[in-house]
C-alpha cells in the first residue's frame, strides 16, 4: 500500500506553535483580557441582563409584553410607582417618581406636582404639558395601547402650570389614583409632537428614544444586546450600576448556560428543567418570587359551531364541576412545576391580596365526580370506556398554545386523569398566532389558557365579566350577581369591604365553575452573588433593576468598561 | 460561458420571484397573524386592539391587494416594514448577514480542510485501521444532532473550561472599547464553537465523498504513471491525486450552502449568535410575513448563486466541462 513518506516537519512545527502562542500573548495583551478590576471612581459596576425576547420597540404606548416594557422603563419613568406592599388603594404608599407630590382636591380631582430637578436626558426639564402630551397619545385609538383601556374612566387631563398636572375622573373609585399613575410612562412632547402619529410606531424614535429615566440606550445590537449608559444626575439619585447590558438569547435555556458561563448576571424566568443545574453552581443564587400570572383550563360556553347556542356538553353546570372534580390539581403542579407552583384557589395569584386557600375550588374527588356524571346522564352504555348520552359521547376538544411545555405537559395528565373517569379530552396544540385566533373567536370546546394580572384584582373582571365578553371573557360566562360583587369591590373605599366582595365574587364564579384553576408558577430567578440587593417586585421584576449594585469586592473586568 | 451565466441569473430572478409569492401566500394562508402571535407572548389579547393593530398595519385588506402592494414595493426594492421590529424588514435582515457569512463561511472552511483531509487519509490508506476509525468517527459526528454538539461543546469549553465563550457574536461588554487587534481577536474566540459545531458535522459528510473520490482516482492511470515516473509519494497524492479528487468536492461546495444556511438555525441558536437563521426563525414564529419573505429570498438567491459560483468553479478547474 502506498503511504506518505515522513519528512523532516519539526521545525516547522516549532515555528507555527511560536506564532500561535505569540499571537495569543498579543491579542489577549491588546484585548485588555487581565485589566485591574479594582475600581477607578466612586463608581463602578456592569450589570448584564439576560432574557429570551427581545423588544420591537422602546415607545412605552406601543410596548406589549414583559421585555418591552421592562426595558422601556429603564428609558421612561411613571408618574409615581407601587411600594413594596402592592397597595393599589392607599396613595400615600406610592413612591415618588416624575410626580414629586399629590393630592386629591375632591373625589373626582388628582393635582400632581412634578419635580422640579425631573429632566429629559437632552437636559429639558419635563413639564405638565409633557404629561398632557402622554395622556392624549394614550387614549388615541389610533395608537392602540395596552393600556388604554385602563385608563378609561380619566375623564381629562390639563396643565395648571409648567409643573402642575390636574386629572379629572368621571366617577369616584378606590384605584383611580393607581390608574392615573400606574400604567402610563410620560413621553417627550418636543420630540414626538410633529411626528405624526400614523408613522409613530415605525419611526426611528421608537428604537431610539430619549427618555427621562435612570439610564440611557447608548447601543442596540439586534439580536444580540442592548447597551445603557447611567445617569449620573437622574434626579432621583445615581443608580446603582453604571452601565447595564441586556442581552438577548432567543432560548431560555442557552440563557441559563450564559449565566452559568458567567456571561451573564441576571435571567429573570429560569425553565423548570434548568433550575437544578443553576441551583448546583455555587457562585449563582436562585430567587423564587411570586408570578402575576394563573394557567386555567376554561370552558367555552357556548356552541363553537352555533354561538347563539350554549355548548352541548359544558352548559350544564354539573359536568363542568365534576370534570374539575376529576382532575388532580396539586399532583399536576407538583409533576409539572415540581416545589414552583401553586394550585389557584380562582383566578387570583399570590401576589393579589385577595389570595385565600379557600375559595370555594372543587376538590379532587373521582367518586363525586364519577356520581355527578351518572347524576346528569352521562353513562358509559356502550362499554367503550366513554361516556354518552343519547348517542353522542362525552368527548371535546382542548387547544393550547405549543410555545408552553408546563400546558402541554398538564394537558396530558389531564387528558389520562379524565379518561379515567370515562370522559375523552383530544389535545391540539397550535401555533400562538392560531391558538390566539381560535381563543378570541370562540373557536374552542375547551382552551388551557393563562392570564396576567396587574397588582389590582381589578383585572379579574376582563375575563371573568360580562363586559369582557368579545374580548377577554373567553368563557363567555355571564352571571349578573358575579358583575355586581365585582363593582361592589371596585367601588368601596372600605378595603376589608372590597377584600370580602371580591372573594365572594371568585366563590360565585366557582360554583359555576367556568374554568379549572390550573397552576400559578413561582417564578425562580438566576442572580449572580456578586449582584448586592436584588430585590424583585412580582407585577414587574425590572422595577427595582435601576438600585442593584455589584459588590465592590466582586468586580469583573467588565465592571470597570465604561 | 457568459451567455450560460447570464441565463444562470435569469432562472435566479424568476426562481426568486417564485420564493416570494410562494412564501408571502402560505404565510397568510396560516391561520393567525403577527399581532396574535405577539398577543400570546403578552398573555394578553384584547379583540379590540388586536382589530385596530391590523387595521393600522392594513392587514384587514384582502390577501391580492395586499399581494399586489406587496409586489410594487418588491419592484421598487422595498421588502416592507417588519412587524416585529417596526423598521424596514431589509435593515432586520442587512444587520444579520455578514454574522450569518462569517459563520457559514468559517464553518465552510473547517468543513472543507477538516473533510478533505479526513478523506484523503481515508483515500490512500483504505481498509486500514485508520480508515476504519476515521470512517467510525465521521460517521459519529454525521450522526449527531448539530444542536446537542454545540450544546455538549458549551458545557464543556465555556462552562467547565472556561476557555471560550458561551455565546453572542463579540464580547457583550467590552467589544466596543477594543482596538481593531483585539476586536478581531475578540471576534475569532467567539466564532470558535459555532463555527466548529457547524463546520465539523459537515466535515463528516465531505470526507465519505472526498474518501470515494480518492479511491476512484487513486487507482487511475495516471497516477500510476506518476508513481512509476518516481515522484515522491506526496506529490502524487497532493499534486495529482487530490487535484483530481477534488471535482466532486466542488459540487459539494454548492450543496453546502443551503446545508449551512439550514444547520445554522439549530447553531445561532445555541449560541445566541445573531445571524439571519434564528432571525427567519423567530420571524416564523411571530408572523413577520415580510422578514420571512425577505430572508427566503435572499437564503433562494444565495443558494442559486452557491450553485452557480461552484458550476463556474468546476469550468475553470475542468476544462472538458467548459464546451458543455
Amino acid at each position: 500500500m502506498a503511504r506518505l513518506t515522513p519528512h523532516d516537519g519539526e521545525p516547522m512545527k516549532k515555528r507555527i506553535r511560536l506564532t500561535v502562542w505569540a499571537a495569543a500573548f498579543v491579542f489577549t495583551g491588546a484585548a485588555g483580557c487581565a485589566p485591574d478590576v479594582r475600581c477607578p471612581t466612586d463608581w463602578c459596576g456592569t450589570v448584564v441582563v439576560i432574557t429570551g425576547a427581545e423588544p420591537s420597540t422602546l415607545l412605552p404606548p406601543f410596548t406589549q409584553f414583559d421585555v418591552e416594557i421592562g426595558i422601556s422603563d429603564l428609558l421612561f419613568l411613571k408618574l409615581a410607582d407601587l411600594g413594596t406592599d402592592l397597595n393599589t388603594i392607599d396613595p400615600e404608599t406610592f413612591e415618588p417618581r416624575l410626580a414629586a407630590s399629590w393630592a386629591f382636591e375632591d373625589s373626582l380631582t388628582l393635582r400632581l406636582d412634578l419635580d422640579p430637578a425631573a429632566r429629559w436626558h437632552d437636559g429639558t426639564p419635563v413639564t405638565a404639558s409633557d404629561v398632557v402630551f402622554t395622556f392624549d397619545m394614550y387614549r388615541d385609538s389610533s395608537i392602540a395601547a395596552r393600556a388604554r383601556s385602563r385608563i378609561s374612566r380619566i375623564a381629562s387631563v390639563s396643565a395648571r402650570d409648567g409643573r402642575s398636572v390636574e386629572i379629572r375622573f368621571d366617577r369616584a373609585y378606590p384605584e383611580s389614583f393607581f390608574d392615573a399613575v400606574y400604567h402610563v410612562r410620560v413621553l417627550p412632547k418636543h420630540l414626538l409632537d410633529t411626528i405624526p402619529r400614523s408613522a409613530l410606531a415605525t419611526h426611528s424614535i421608537a428604537r431610539r428614544p430619549m427618555g427621562n429615566g435612570p439610564f440611557r440606550l447608548t447601543r442596540w445590537n439586534t439580536g444580540e444586546l442592548m447597551d445603557f449608559a447611567a445617569d449620573s444626575s437622574f434626579f432621583l439619585g445615581r443608580p446603582g450600576p453604571r452601565r447595564i447590558v441586556w442581552r438577548f438569547a432567543g432560548d431560555p435555556s442557552a440563557a441559563a448556560t450564559q449565566v452559568l458561563a458567567g456571561e451573564a448576571d441576571f435571567l429573570n424566568a429560569l425553565r423548570r428543567d434548568d433550575i437544578s443545574r443553576v441551583e448546583a453552581d455555587e457562585r449563582v443564587q436562585v430567587i423564587p418570587y411570586p408570578s402575576v400570572a394563573y394557567a386555567y383550563i376554561v370552558f367555552n360556553l357556548r356552541d363553537p359551531r352555533e354561538p347563539s347556542q350554549p355548548h352541548p356538553i359544558f352548559r350544564d353546570r354539573t359536568v363542568r364541576r365534576a370534570l374539575a372534580m376529576a382532575v388532580n390539581r396539586s399532583g399536576i403542579v407538583r409533576a409539572v412545576r415540581g416545589d414552583w407552583g401553586n394550585v389557584p384557589p380562582g383566578p387570583v395569584t399570590r401576589a393579589l391580596s385577595i389570595w385565600d386557600e379557600d375559595l370555594g375550588a372543587w376538590p379532587f374527588d373521582t367518586t363525586q365526580a364519577r356520581t355527578l356524571l351518572d347524576s346528569a346522564g352521562w353513562r358509559d352504555t356502550d362499554g367503550n370506556g366513554i361516556r354518552d348520552r343519547g348517542g353522542q359521547p362525552l368527548r371535546f376538544e382542548l387547544v393550547l398554545p405549543n410555545s408552553s411545555n408546563d400546558r402541554q405537559r398538564s394537558a396530558v395528565i389531564v387528558q389520562e386523569q379524565l379518561r379515567r373517569v370515562g370522559v375523552e379530552m383530544v389535545i391540539t396544540p397550535l401555533d400562538p398566532g392560531t391558538w390566539i385566533e381560535r381563543s378570541t373567536s370562540g373557536q374552542f370546546d375547551a382552551n388551557f389558557g393563562a392570564r396576567n394580572q396587574d397588582p389590582s384584582p381589578g383585572t379579574i373582571l376582563e375575563a371573568w365579566s360580562s363586559a369582557g365578553i368579545g374580548a377577554d371573557n373567553w368563557a363567555q360566562y355571564v352571571n349578573p350577581t358575579v358583575d355586581s360583587l365585582f363593582r361592589a369591590a371596585l367601588e368601596t373605599y372600605d378595603p376589608d369591604a372590597a377584600v370580602a366582595a371580591w372573594r365572594d365574587a371568585i366563590r360565585r364564579i366557582n360554583q359555576d365553575t367556568p374554568a379549572i384553576w390550573m397552576y400559578s408558577p413561582v417564578q425562580a430567578a438566576a442572580v449572580h452573588r456578586r449582584i448586592l440587593n436584588p430585590s424583585i417586585r412580582p407585577d414587574e421584576w425590572w422595577a427595582t433593576l435601576w438600585t442593584w449594585r455589584v459588590s465592590p469586592n466582586a468586580l469583573l473586568a467588565r465592571d470597570v468598561i465604561n | 460561458m457568459a451567455r450560460s451565466v447570464a441565463l444562470r441569473v435569469l432562472q435566479a430572478v424568476v426562481i426568486v420571484f417564485l420564493v416570494a409569492t410562494f412564501t408571502f401566500v402560505l404565510l397568510h394562508l396560516a391561520p393567525g397573524d403577527p399581532f396574535a402571535a405577539r398577543a400570546e407572548a403578552s398573555a394578553f389579547a384584547d379583540t379590540g386592539l388586536l382589530e385596530q393593530h391590523r387595521r393600522n398595519w392594513g392587514l384587514d385588506q384582502p390577501l391580492h391587494l395586499q399581494y399586489l402592494r406587496y409586489l410594487g414595493r418588491l419592484a421598487r426594492g422595498d421588502l416592507g416594514i417588519s412587524f416585529s421590529e417596526r423598521r424596514p424588514a431589509w435593515d432586520a435582515i442587512r444587520e444579520r448577514i455578514p454574522n450569518t457569512l462569517l459563520l457559514a463561511g468559517a464553518a465552510l472552511i473547517v468543513d472543507f480542510l477538516l473533510g478533505i483531509a479526513i478523506g484523503v487519509i481515508q483515500g490512500i490508506r483504505p481498509k486500514s485501521r485508520t480508515d476504519d476509525a476515521l470512517s467510525l468517527v465521521s460517521l459519529t459526528l454525521y450522526s449527531i444532532p448539530v444542536f446537542w454538539l454545540g450544546i455538549m461543546l458549551v458545557l464543556l469549553f465555556a462552562v467547565q473550561l472556561d476557555w471560550l465563550p458561551a455565546g453572542g457574536a463579540t464580547d457583550a461588554v467590552a467589544y466596543p472599547s477594543l482596538p481593531v487587534l483585539g476586536k478581531m481577536w475578540d471576534r475569532l474566540v467567539h466564532l470558535a464553537l459555532p463555527a466548529f459545531t457547524l463546520g465539523i458535522v459537515g466535515a463528516a459528510s465531505t470526507a465519505r465523498y472526498e474518501r470515494a473520490a480518492m479511491l476512484e482516482t487513486i487507482g487511475q492511470d495516471f497516477i500510476r504513471a506518476a508513481r512509476a515516473k518516481g515522484l515522491d509519494e506526496r506529490l502524487v497524492v497532493l499534486r495529482h491525486a487530490l487535484r483530481n479528487a477534488l471535482l466532486p468536492v466542488i459540487t459539494l461546495l454548492g450543496l453546502s450552502l443551503p446545508i449551512l444556511l439550514s444547520g445554522a438555525v439549530l447553531v445561532e441558536t445555541v449560541f445566541t449568535w445573531p445571524g439571519l437563521g434564528r432571525l427567519a426563525v423567530e420571524s416564523i414564529f411571530e408572523r413577520d410575513y415580510y422578514v420571512v419573505s425577505g430572508a427566503a429570498m435572499l437564503s433562494a438567491a444565495l443558494v442559486v448563486m452557491g450553485n452557480l459560483a461552484a458550476d463556474v468553479l468546476y469550468a475553470v478547474v475542468d476544462p472538458r466541462t467548459r464546451a458543455q
